[in-house]
């Protein structure tokens, strides 16, 4: 229906205009209902909207949007925790309006992506999304270097935005106009090489969005210059609309011609594993749940992206059944994580307004918040930790199924790229249960704080249960909502007539026989298997329990000094990993009289980026220097600029004349 | 045994001769205070020696109402001394850079300074955490407190360890001891000087012998008695059996954290092999109930023990061989601890620790008692790496010298009375000291009325190697930390007293 | 690089086999002085003051007498010397190992105290099998180096069944050496109430029975049935090892008592 993504878009223009009025009162309701009314559409017209051409053109090229399946699937997926978020707001009152406006931005420019069919519109609204995002952060304040890390992010948001405007100038050069249709005829028609070099354009400009490396450097300090309500809706619909562009333009505009593929294919699938491991490492470290948040959203981004690698080369191959299984999964998998990713920012807000602190530390927040909270938070967090039966152990599962398909490839290079691939994606995984089993385990269990502490607020933690649920929802209704998606996947792949992914309630790769899964049939074993230790504990109820303090050795101990800290959970894998973190363990004593009297203790620890040091300081010293000599042009003498005028205009005479 | 020079200082004078004393290349043993006269004002002394070989030297201080300048920033192992004087005798001290209570628990109300002459303290106690250092806001939520104790793991001694950590790395250590205070000193106060050796052998009951000889030869010191030269032999013998036994035990409780587990099994049955030696000797398996002040109360049965001897060393040589030789056991020793010389000499340490740590220094050759002018100790093993293995190094080649000397003293035993009378006189005093299997341990015994005791210091090596301990933990991990605290074998029973 | 495997393996087997047959290890060690008051003379009381910790004592119910309490004996053997007469004799007497702590104090032969109940309940249960929980309440180290000579190869205190645990969580006996300090008086009682029931408690040593030559002062208590209700009592300083493997098995019943009304049976059994 196309008439509710229409309203979703008037509802968000009208907030837009509330919030710069202003009155974030409206403001939000409206957005909020924008993004609610998205969601619903997306839903609604799961088999894909018309094309609708906008009385509105673009150098020469009228606007047309068009929804098909898989943009309807993610932006549907994306926009329920957007629209949470923007009711729940930003916790800073007075940064409202401005985060309202980033966020209405930022939404309308996700629209934009997922639906127009030209590349004018779509680097604007790629651009107003990017825009969106920065002012959201802006209007937060979030942390001490909030600018900085704004002006970080699109710095290098810049630099895929460059690169995207350099492959859509190939594409159009050699298709003949900027609609996406003639985009695929562009790409037929280059030289092989040219080809590679486009993908990797591509690769590169969603990439920066997408977290690949070296881009996800951006990621920590921007989130945490904001809230979760932002982290929300970055790694939720904005994130959903990069990985959609990105997958459109490998798999719909270039072509399956050529060992160029293969190549690129491998490329995706090496950058997307080795970022998943750097980022999971790394939101392993992480103290802050919103810096860890966003590690983690790099890290999911890539497993999606190094899947898609895998589905181009299957592609090559010409295993087109399995490239469609890759592609399938990909959008599983960023399906889940953006419920399960708005969950956890939405839990760390709720934190945040009871707490006023996003550090990941015990205070017995399970016992403050109430159960719909811990509900809402586990579920979310097993999803993205990937246990049974959640949605996100439903698309890792099927990660490592489609690569152990990589036999079925015909050279070693392909086979043993997918075996490298699988050994790193379980890294990645085990790293993220760890992870996870942290900030579920610090951040949310553990001994109530001495003093107690405030509430969480119950809009909180009615939002967060509602994603927990929607989480455990997808993956056990997924024979069904599968159903949705098929007639997409097999038109884009053109498979076989055998081709499912699903058996009744169960879940396979193509064939029951290799394996299978079945969170529908899960979700009720589980619980039964729980009746057994229940009924022994009913059972034992008239039994006198002796309760005896915690055994500390003697000493009544303060459980919360003695408690585990995300700092102690972490640290042995600096020890192990530290050629990729470089640490830094500097404990300051301050003495008294002499050094054998200790006074007060500090301890300064963190762990190095990578890319930081190596590449983008580098560069951007490199730039400053540039603009330093430049400086010579603002020489501030009126004669100076006189004759540079002078000389332009003679420039633009040759040229007119020549 | 000559009554040590005492020199008569007042407080404003003590810094200045404590820095001299340091720069001349002395050193600072302890400090501690008595009442002369009951209830009249307390006499501070300082004991130390002037240069290595040389004698004991005291100061003594009358402070009146004065608050006396601390020597610890000067001599940092004085701080100790001073926070238990403070503590017990009410000496206030200032200008400390530690004032905090040492000896009796944070948490604990004395009615009166324990040691003030009379009746009892009474005490009240509620237990309170431990909160030193003070952490800065955000290492305070990023460091995690461990609370080892005081009943910890297996047979051990009570003592409570605090741990601040990372993970696996330790800031920050404090071993919470003085569980154990049972206020031995005070024990003594009233008794008669001759049956105060059964107090003295029960402080640490592993270094019975040593505490017995230090606390008898105090008081043949105050009474200008001098022991018959059997008396002296058999001492030699019991001091030199003690030592191995302790450093058997040692061994194997090493090879025990390094989990080894056939090394600690043959060092505990060395052990016990030396304690039925201890039993058929002397009738006691910890060599008590023989000594007294002016020589021995009985003889020794010293029959057989040649043969018993050498079926030990049969049984210790290869294995000291095997430990010294054993990759995986000397991997967890080397560079575990490293106790700096510096830091040695600053805190005080004492006996194998500190001659592991490159400081040579023995009571048995620079300041010989009991018998050993006459059977001195063949060789004193000195390392210099200051390691868990330069400690391990050192004891095995301290048992070796040990096994050499009693076979020496056994070849060339006296015969002869093996006491004489010892009765100090009204108002005397005595310095006794020895080499126990952990260092230095010092008694300083002031008779009084009716020749009871007025006043026992015991200054014990554990309590000066305790002091040390922290500071080889700071910036370790947690795995090294348990290596670490067996190969300094200290006892908290001594440092406690 | 040496081979420990094989060193053990050729050292061979070195437990005695006590209290079944064998050495006991103890040979030449004195233990509490034998006790003959018949000998005793009139108006003498050179024991009474040899005696640090109390044990001898003058009781003045009706005439003066002297009494001994084995509670509080440290086996010095100063009374022995002290004695003019004869009456303390020096003898290898250490199994004191009591039930109650009654029976540790010298008692004429007309007062004697019914033996008290066997409960065959704890050897059918822990016979075999006993953890105990040791907690250090103040002792000089003495008695703990004993404890851990249980574990060497000469005793093999597992061959018994005895093991020690590290939490009182697993415990079924709670052994305690030393006078309880103030300090230790919490964290002892904390290590009581943390264990599971059935639970059993046993003194360890003379500070544990009574206090001893270190109980009492501003710092210490008079032993432990003071703070804990007791099941065992076991006077020594310290008491061997052989004396300690008594003990516990009397506690499991699985030998018997020979101290009564401050006698020891020295039969062997």
């Amino acid at each position: 229906m196309t008439a509710g993504l229409l309203l979703a878009f008037l509802l968000l223009v009208a907030g837009l205009l509330c919030a710069l009025a202003r009155r974030s009162g409206p403001a939000r309701v409206l957005i909020g209902a924008g993004a609610a009314a998205a969601a619903i559409a997306a839903v609604a017209s799961i088999g894909g909207t018309d094309a609708v051409t906008l009385p509105v053109a673009l150098a020469g090229q009228r606007v047309v949007l068009r929804f098909t399946t898989p943009s309807l699937w993610l932006m549907g997926f994306g926009m329920v925790p957007a629209a949470l978020a923007v009711w729940l707001c930003s916790p800073r009152r007075l940064g409202r309006p401005g985060w309202l406006a980033g966020a209405a931005l930022s939404l309308l420019g996700a629209l934009g992506v997922f639906g127009v069919q030209d590349g004018y519109a779509f680097l604007i609204a790629w651009e107003l999304m990017s825009l969106g995002g920065g002012v959201m952060l802006l209007a937060e304040r979030g942390s001490d270097e909030y600018g900085m890390s704004s002006f970080y992010m699109l710095a290098l948001l810049e630099v895929g935005a460059v690169a995207l405007l350099l492959a859509f100038l190939f594409l159009a050069q050699y298709g003949g106009s900027m609609g996406f249709t003639d985009f695929s005829a562009g790409a037929r028609a280059m030289p092989g090489g040219l080809k590679a070099f486009t993908g990797l354009l591509l690769i590169v400009g969603f990439g920066a969005k997408l977290g690949l490396l070296p881009f996800y450097e951006w990621y920590p300090q921007a989130y945490a210059s904001g809230s979760g309500a932002s982290g929300a809706i970055l790694s939720g619909v904005v994130l959903n609309a990069a990985f959609f562009a990105l997958s459109r333009g490998l798999v719909q505009w270039l072509p399956v011609d050529g060992g160029w593929l293969f190549g690129l294919g491998e490329a995706l699938i090496a950058i997307g594993v080795v970022s998943a491991i750097l980022t999971s490492l790394y939101a392993f470290q992480q103290d802050d749940w919103r810096r860890l948040l966003s590690f983690s959203s790099a890290e999911n981004a890539s497993i999606a992206a190094s899947l898609l690698g895998a589905c181009l080369v299957f592609r090559e191959n010409g295993l087109s059944d399995f490239a469609a299984l890759a592609w399938a999964v990909t959008l599983l998998h960023m399906a889940g994580h953006a419920l399960a990713k708005g969950g956890l920012f939405l839990v760390a807000d709720g934190m945040h307004g009871a707490g006023h602190s996003y550090r990941i530390a015990q205070r017995g927040w399970m016992r403050n918040a109430g159960a719909a909270f811990g509900i809402g938070a586990l579920f979310a967090a097993m999803s993205m930790a990937a246990l049974p039966p959640q949605m996100g152990f439903v698309s890792e599962w099927f990660v490592f199924q489609t690569l152990f398909q990589g036999f079925h490839l015909s050279s070693l290079t392909g086979r043993l790229t997918f075996a490298f691939a699988g050994a790193g994606l379980a890294l990645t995984a085990a790293v993220a249960l760890a992870t996870y089993v942290k900030l579920f385990g610090v951040g949310l269990l553990g001994a109530r704080e001495a003093g107690g502490s405030a509430h969480v607020r119950a809009r909180y933690s009615m939002s967060v249960l509602l994603l927990g649920l929607l989480v455990l929802a997808s993956a056990v209704g997924l024979p069904i909502w599968l159903r949705a998606l098929h007639p997409a996947i097999t038109t884009t792949f053109t498979t076989h007539s055998s081709f499912t992914l699903t058996a009744n309630w169960l879940l396979i790769p193509l064939s029951g026989d290799f394996a299978f899964i079945s969170p529908s049939k899960l979700v009720i074993a589980m619980p039964l298997l729980a009746i057994p230790p229940l009924l022994l504990l009913w059972c034992m109820r008239r039994y006198p329990v002796r309760r005896a303090p915690v055994w500390y050795g003697g000493m009544a101990e303060n459980a919360r000094r003695a408690a585990t800290t995300s700092l102690t959970f972490s640290n042995s894998m600096r020890t192990i990993y530290n050629f990729i973190y470089r640490p830094t363990h500097d404990p300051a004593r301050e003495q008294g009289a002499s050094e054998y009297f200790i006074r007060r203790l500090a301890l300064n620890h963190g762990v190095s980026d990578m890319f930081g040091p190596l590449l983008f300081r580098p560069t951007r010293r490199f730039v400053w220097r540039l603009a330093g000599h430049l400086r010579a042009l603002q020489s501030g003498d009126i004669n100076f600029y006189l004759a540079l005028i002078g000389a332009w205009l003679i420039v633009i005479l040759v040229l007119t004349l020549y | 045994m000559t009554v040590p020079v005492i020199e008569d200082l007042t407080p404003g004078q003590l810094p200045g001769r404590c820095r001299t004393l340091l720069e001349e290349g002395g050193r600072m043993q302890f400090a501690y205070a008595w009442f002369p006269e009951g209830d009249g004002p307390a006499e501070l002394r300082y004991v130390m020696s002037p240069a290595s070989g040389q004698e004991f030297r005291q100061w003594r201080c009358r402070p009146a109402d004065d608050a006396v300048p601390s020597l610890a920033v000067a001599a940092p192992l004085m701080s100790w001394y001073e926070r238990e004087m403070t503590e017990l005798c009410g000496i206030a001290f200032a200008d400390s850079p530690q004032p905090e209570p040492l000896v009796l628990l944070s948490g604990a109300q004395a009615s009166k300074p324990p040691l003030v002459p009379g009746a009892d303290a009474s005490l009240a106690y509620r237990a309170q955490p431990y909160s030193l250092p003070e952490l800065s806001e955000p290492s305070r939520a990023d460091l995690q407190t461990l609370p080892f104790g005081p009943v910890r793991a297996g047979v051990a001694e009570s003592a409570q360890f605090i741990f601040y950590y990372a993970g696996e790395a330790i800031l920050h250590y404090y071993p919470q001891l003085f569980f154990k205070h049972r206020g031995m000193e005070k024990r003594f106060e009233g008794r008669d000087a001759a049956l105060g050796t059964v107090l003295a052998e029960r402080v640490s009951g592993v270094g019975s012998v040593a505490h017995a000889l230090a606390y008898c030869q105090a008081v043949e010191a105050a009474a200008g008695a001098v022991v018959p030269p059997r008396a002296r032999a058999l001492r030699v013998l019991l001091a030199e059996l003690e030592r191995l036994y302790n450093h058997f035990h040692y061994l194997g409780h090493l090879s025990h954290t390094t989990t080894l587990k056939v090394g600690e099994a043959q060092g505990l049955y060395l052990e016990e092999l030396a304690k039925q030696i201890n039993g058929r000797v002397s009738g006691s398996r910890f060599l008590r109930s023989v000594l007294k002040p002016g020589g021995l109360r009985r003889d020794l049965d010293l029959g057989g023990v040649l043969d018993q001897l050498n079926r030990v060393v049969d049984e210790f040589t290869p294995y000291a061989d095997m430990l010294l030789n054993s990759g995986p056991h000397l991997d967890r020793l080397i560079t575990n601890g490293i106790l700096t010389r510096q830091a040695a000499e600053d805190q005080g340490a004492t006996g194998p620790i500190q001659r592991a740590s490159g400081w040579d220094g023995d009571l048995r050759r620079d300041q010989p008692y009991a018998g050993y002018a006459q059977w001195p100790p063949y060789e004193i093993p000195v390392r210099q790496a200051g390691d868990a293995s330069a400690r391990q190094e050192v004891r095995i080649a301290e048992i070796e010298q040990s096994i050499a000397l009693v076979k020496h003293v056994l070849a060339e035993v006296p015969d002869g009375p093996l006491a004489v009378e010892c009765a100090p006189a009204d108002g005397s005093e005595g310095l006794g000291w020895a080499e126990s299997p952990r260092g230095a341990l010092f008694y300083a015994v002031h008779v009084g009325a009716g020749g009871r005791l007025a006043r026992v210091k015991i200054k014990s090596p554990s309590f000066s190697n305790w002091r040390v301990f922290p500071f080889t933990v700071h910036d370790t991990n947690m795995m090294d930390y348990a290596i670490n605290e067996a190969s300094f074998g200290l006892t908290i029973a001594g440092c406690d007293r | 690089m040496p081979l420990w495997t094989l060193f053990g393996l050729s050292r061979g087997n070195a437990s005695t086999r006590w209290p079944a047959s064998g050495d006991d290890g103890q040979a030449g060690v004195l233990g509490m002085p034998r006790f003959h008051p018949d000998k005793c003379r009139e108006g003498c009381s050179d024991c009474v003051e040899a005696c640090v910790p109390r044990a001898l004592f003058i009781q003045r119910d009706g005439e003066a007498r002297l009494g001994m309490d084995y509670g509080r004996c440290v086996a010095c053997q100063l009374c022995v010397e002290a004695c003019p007469a004869g009456a303390l004799e020096a003898s290898e007497d250490w199994a004191f190992g009591v039930r109650r702590r009654e029976d540790l104090v010298w008692a004429d032969e007309s007062v004697r105290h019914e033996a008290s109940r066997l409960n065959h309940r704890i050897r059918q249960v822990f016979g075999r099998s006993l953890h105990v929980r040791h907690v250090d309440a103040g002792s000089c180290n003495g008695c703990e180096s004993e404890l851990q000579a249980l574990g060497n190869p000469f005793y093999n205190l597992h061959r018994l069944g005895i093991f020690f645990t590290p939490s009182p969580r697993f415990a079924d006996l709670l052994l305690v050496t030393g006078p309880v300090t103030y300090a230790m008086h919490g964290p002892l009682l904390a290590a009581y109430q943390a264990m599971p029931e059935p639970r059993f408690v046993m003194a360890m040593g003379t500070c544990a029975v009574s206090g001893g030559t270190n109980g009492g002062g501003y710092a210490c208590g008079n032993g432990l049935d003071e703070v804990l209700p007791v099941d065992v009592y076991l006077p020594g300083c310290p008491p061997n090892p052989a004396a300690m493997i008594h003990a516990l098995l009397l506690l499991l019943e699985r030998r018997q008592q020979k101290a009564q009304g401050g006698r020891l049976d020295r039969s062997e059994t």
